[in-house]
This record gives C-alpha cells, structure tokens and sequence, in this order.
C-alpha cells in the first residue's frame, strides 16, 4: 500500500533527531525503521492531519534558532531533550498537543519493531498460531455446528417477498 | 479443516478489483454500512426475498488476513488510523471500523442487553411504549443465537483478568462473567484488531455470510457521498469507488448504518432536515480511561480472551463498568506520557502489566458537525462525568491495589504513578483538571435519535426518518441516551426489530 503521506525532508530530519528523546536508548540504532514506520501511521491520518503536518515540523525545526543558534534537526542530544520538553510544557496548547502527538506515533512506531517486541518477550505471532490451531482441533465439531447455524434457513418471519408482489 | 470464513471470497462481494467501470445498480434495499447495524438487516431482508445491496466504504478482509502486525491491521481497519477525535477539553479520542462487518471487528466482543432501567427511560424519553425487555426478548434471543453469544470457556481466561477478579473478590464487589460473541475463544487477545482465530463471531463472519448466502450482494471500498431523492422519498444513493468508479444503486429503500458519526454526516450531505433539530445532535460517547497497573509477577496479559470479567459494582452510579483490557506493547507505549529511558524501563515491565479501564455513563452530551461533507465531532466532558471518572479511577486502583498491583500509571499526560491505595487516596482527594486526560471511546451513539414526536426526535420508533419517505437508520445513532453496557447487541436487536417491521409491511416499504 502506498501511503497517502510523505515525510519531508525536514520532517525526516527533525524526527530522526527525536528518536534519542522519545525512544528508549536500546532503539536508536532503529532511528529509520522507526521514522519509516511513523510515515506509515501518519499516512492514514486524516487529510487535513496530513496537510497541517508539515507546517509543525517546519515550525518545530526553526523554532529552535532563536534560542540555540541551529535548526531542532541539528542540536546535540543534550538541546535536543531540553527543546522538546519545553514544548511538551507549552507555551501554547498547540505546542503541547503537537510535542504529544510526535511522542505517541513515534512510541507506536518503536514498539512496532520487531527487535523492540523481542526484547520485553511479546511473541504474539507464534501464540496466534497456537491458540488458532487449538480451536480448530479441540473444537472443531461447535466450530463446524456454529458455522452450519450461519447459513441455516431461520427466517424472522413466515413472509416472502413472492407474497407481497 | 477450512473455516467457512477462509473460503475464497464469496462470488457477491466486490472489491475494487471489480468494479472496473460506471456502475448503476437496482435492488430492493441499498444499506450503506456493514456493521452491527447494516449486517443484520442485511441478512433477515436477504432471507426474507428480497435484493439487497450492502455498501461499505472500508475493505473486504478474512479472517486469513488479520494477523500479528498490529499497525498494519490499524491501518487497514480503523478509519483514518484510528486518529479520530471529539473535540474538546479534553479531546476524546474515539475510534471507528472501517472494513465489511464494521466495528464489530474490531469490538472486543462484549454482549449484553440494555438494562431494564435504561429501556424504561428510553420509553420515557422517546415515548416508545413497546420498548420493553419482554417486547424485545426475541430479536435480543435471535441475535445471540447468531452471533454465539456465551460466556467464557475458562481455560481462555488470561492472568490479567484473573487479578482483576482477585481484586474485586477482595473489595467484595460485584463481579460478573463477561457475555461475548464467540464461538470457543481462545484467548490470542487480538480483538481490537481482527480476531485471527476466527472465535469472534462479529458480523464479518456471521451476518455478513449469511446475507451472501441469501442473495445479498456487498460492494466493498466504495464510499457513498449522498442519497437520492424524488421528493421527500429516498430513490437510492450516489457513490465513489476507491478506483475512482462512480455507483449509482436505484433501491426501494435506503437504510443508513454508518454508526453515529458518519449517519448524521451522509443525511446531512443528502439535505436530509429534522424538524427536531436533533440530527447530529444528542451525542454520547461513553468516555473511558484506562490505567497500567505492574504486578512483581509475570501477568502475560497478551495471552487469554479480551475482558473475561466486567466489574459492575458502581454501574449504578454511573460508573457502568471496569474491565482488564490487554493492549499490544506499541498502543501501551503510545497511550502513556513516558518517553526516552523512562519508556524504556516501564515497557520492560510489560510482561507484569494489566491494563485495565472504565466506562463511564455520560451525562451530558455533543454533536457531530458535517463541515466541507465530514463530519467532525464535538464534546465537552462535564464537571459531573470529569467528577465521576475521577472517583471511578480512584476505586478502579483501590483494587487493583488490592490485587497485590506494586505501582499504578495513570491516564494523564503530565506522568502521575501511584504506588499504593493511600497513594490513590491522596491523588484524587482534589479535582485533577482534565486537560491532559487521555480519554477514548468507541461507543457513540444517540445522533438520530428515535421517538415518537417529530419534533423531538430524527426518526420513529423503528428507525424511520421523520421527515423523509423510505430511509431508515439502523444503527447506534438511534439511541435515545447512552446504553450503559456495551451497544453492540442493542444494535443488531434494534435492526432485526426494524428488518421485522419492514418485512411485516413489505407492501408499504419495498414495493
């Protein structure tokens, strides 16, 4: 599927530059994969989501110059943290809803990783195929009964549509 | 074995693959919406004789193809990712099915009736006399029977949900087994995005295989932008599909099952007027929170059936339930204020979570706007309800607390982790604020409300638009108040209800 969203130049470089202040350390070295994944998310956002998106990263990415001297998409981690928490706290509702926004697509987009899923032990694909495989043998005469009473004629009324006409 | 479900697609269900040109369509009943409301009237009008036509503007999927990616399945099934919002202090986040079955594959499946208290106050409102649980007995009986409703194969019950009830137990409150549509679950936890055993009998694979069976014919991933009309009298309805093909359907009657935030937005982009001016109005949307307890013992939450339990003890004080909900490592991580090494610690503890939530019966109300031909939905939570949530978080981490829980987060943005009952206690002894709550829903209902007066409600007791001839609707819009419970089985019993009515008086409706 192609997705209906693009990241921008900037906005590629202003949310891999916040992978080490969202991001557990242990997926930096994912930076990409997660910055891919987050075009994913915002893909299916809606329209006007997607057309205000890159009107926030331009502003997040020169809003850093008047106090440090360099674009958000180039400080150290240090400026990095302290830039992004003084959005998470302010000063407008929309810098706070926007630095809350970026937290939680790109916390989604980390914990989608494969690697970040092995780590805490969720290994849901193989319990998937177990609990499936157990339905379909331990159960499999009421599954077979249940989809049997799907189809079986049942009408809610003794009426057909021949009758009306 | 091959499941009914992972048959090849039935040969009527279309897709975008086949609609290839212009289309115009006749039928009996157009239905726009295959969820809880559109499935059921589907299949009884399709068993019944007559040529129904199912519209769905999500895709059609199998039960082959839900599988462990969670954000793909989000994607795919959720309208607009998920990222759906009321607008409000706070905003509430809400969430929608956007596929053939509705939102009924992405519910948890819970199943109940309407309390008789709710029904009596939605005869009293709505001046429906019939509305009652004697009146309604068998269309609830008939659903149940075809979507499986039962209680919980306990083997499938997680150790989330058995901490739930250890907490409840030891505060002696009320607790009941949970009612779901499911035929042997098993407990893979993947409801909210598509079950991938097959358990879950939502309408993708109940209602909808049995209106294919009967003749009905779905078209999928085709978005419907207005109903036509000659008059007052809807003629059919005007759509897009995805490919860009335009489908004009010619039907008899039209029944819109949109859910309450895409039903008031078609009537209104259709110029559909009520006098009641209540259309789009009277929105609830049962708000819900949630909170990440962490146990010193491995929980493994992800594994066992979604909600075994509902803890009904303060259902009469507005607080309608509290419920262990497992949710994927990505959507926790997502949901709270953590970020950078302090993530990292409390996702490393996810293996010792449960998360458990609360639904609230509101008290007041919204409304969904339609601005450009969307809709977008408004809603202020009152100090009331705001007041309530407050005390239902405070008892919900009482007992969890009491179920041995060592911390509790909670559904704030600014971070505030309790680690004891007393530490609840103090937390909650004065009104939190709620900008910066994180509070969701996915039960909206009440936009197109029913009754009997035309002046105080959009359609009849049977989902009839008041001022217009031959449309319907049939879904959770036409709910007076909010249901308390879960509404899916309101729902499908309310157009079974109607789907009866309209079979009883063919001659007036689809002649």
């Amino acid at each position: 599927m192609t997705p209906a969203y693009r990241h921008s130049a900037t906005a590629r470089a202003v949310l891999r530059s916040l992978v080490p202040v969202i991001c557990p350390p242990d997926a930096v070295a994912l930076a990409d994969a997660i910055v891919d994944h987050m075009e994913l998310t915002l893909g299916t956002t809606p329209g006007l989501v997607r057309r205000i998106l890159p009107i926030g990263f331009a502003a997040y990415d020169l809003g850093a110059v008047p106090r440090f001297g360099r674009r958000a998409q180039s400080l150290d981690a240090a400026r990095a943290e302290r830039y992004y928490a003084r959005w998470e706290r302010g000063p407008t509702p929309v810098h706070v809803e926007f630095a809350h926004a970026l937290n939680q697509v790109m916390s989604l987009a980390c914990y989608e990783q494969p690697e970040m899923m092995e780590r805490i032990g969720y290994r849901v694909g193989p319990w998937i195929a177990e609990a499936t495989k157990k339905r379909l043998t331990v159960f499999a005469d009421d599954v077979r009964a249940q989809e049997k009473q799907i189809l079986a004629p049942d009408p809610l009324r003794p009426i057909a549509k021949q009758e009306v006409a | 074995m091959v499941a009914l479900h992972e048959a090849p697609s039935p040969r009527n269900v279309f897709t975008r693959r086949d609609v290839t040109h212009d289309l115009v369509l006749d039928c009996d009943a157009v239905i726009v919406g295959s969820g809880a409301g559109g499935a059921p009237m589907a299949a009884e009008l399709a068993e019944a004789g007559f040529d129904v036509i199912v519209l769905e503007e999500g895709s059609y999927y199998q039960t082959r193809d839900f599988t462990a990616n969670t954000s793909q399945m989000v994607r795919q099934l959720y309208r607009d990712g998920g990222a759906t919002m009321a607008i409000g202090n706070p905003p509430i986040m809400f969430q929608e099915g956007r596929a053939v079955g509705g939102s009924t594959v992405i519910n948890g499946g819970m199943s109940w009736r309407t309390p008789d208290d709710i029904l009596a106050r939605w005869r009293e409102e709505a001046g429906i006399e019939d509305l009652t649980a004697k009146a309604l007995e068998p269309y609830y009986e008939r659903v149940e029977r075809r979507i499986h409703v039962a209680p919980m194969d306990e083997a499938a019950i997680g150790n989330d949900n058995w901490l739930l009830k250890k907490g409840a137990d030891a505060k002696g409150w009320e607790i009941v087994g949970n009612l779901r549509n499911q035929a042997h679950c098993v407990g893979s936890n993947r409801c909210p995005f598509g079950c991938p055993t097959g358990a879950k009998q939502s309408a993708l694979v109940s209602y909808i295989p049995r209106a294919l069976h009967y003749g009905a014919r779905v078209y999928a991933d085709v978005r419907v932008s207005r109903i036509t009309f000659h008059g007052k009298r809807a003629t059919g309805v005007v759509a897009k599909s995805a490919n860009g093909h335009h489908v004009v359907v010619r039907a008899k009657l039209v029944v819109a099952s949109c859910g309450a935030i895409h039903t008031p937005a078609l009537l209104t982009r259709s110029g559909v007027k009520s006098r009641s001016n209540l259309l789009g109005g009277n929105l609830s949307l049962h708000p819900n929170v949630k909170v990440v307890a962490i146990f010193d013992e491995t929980v493994t939450g992800w594994q066992g059936a979604h909600q075994a339990f509902q803890v009904r003890e303060f259902a009469d004080a507005g607080l309608g339930c509290f419920a262990a909900v497992n949710l994927p490592p990505s959507v926790v991580a997502m949901s709270v204020p953590h970020r950078g090494a302090q993530l990292g610690r409390l996702m490393a503890d996810y293996d010792k979570m449960v998360i458990a939530g609360l639904l609230c019966e509101d008290t007041t109300t919204g409304h969904v706007k339609t601005i450009g031909g969307r809709p977008q939905a408004f809603y202020q939570l009152s100090p009331h309800d705001a007041a309530n949530i407050q005390r239902g978080l405070e008892l919900l981490a009482e007992m969890l607390f009491a179920a041995g829980a060592k911390r509790i987060i909670l559904p704030f943005h600014h971070v505030q982790e309790l680690a004891s009952a007393d530490d609840a206690r103090r937390v909650f002894n004065k009104p939190i604020p709620p900008h910066g709550w994180e509070v969701v829903t996915v039960h909206m209902m009440g936009t197109a409300r029913m009754g009997s007066d035309r002046l105080g409600a959009v359609t009849d007791a049977f989902g009839f638009v008041h001022d217009a001839d031959r449309l319907m609707v049939a879904d959770a819009s036409l709910f007076p108040s909010p249901c308390r419970v879960n509404p899916m089985e309101t729902i499908m019993a309310l157009s079974t209800r109607a789907a009866g009515h309209l079979i009883d008086n063919a001659g007036r409706y689809l002649s």
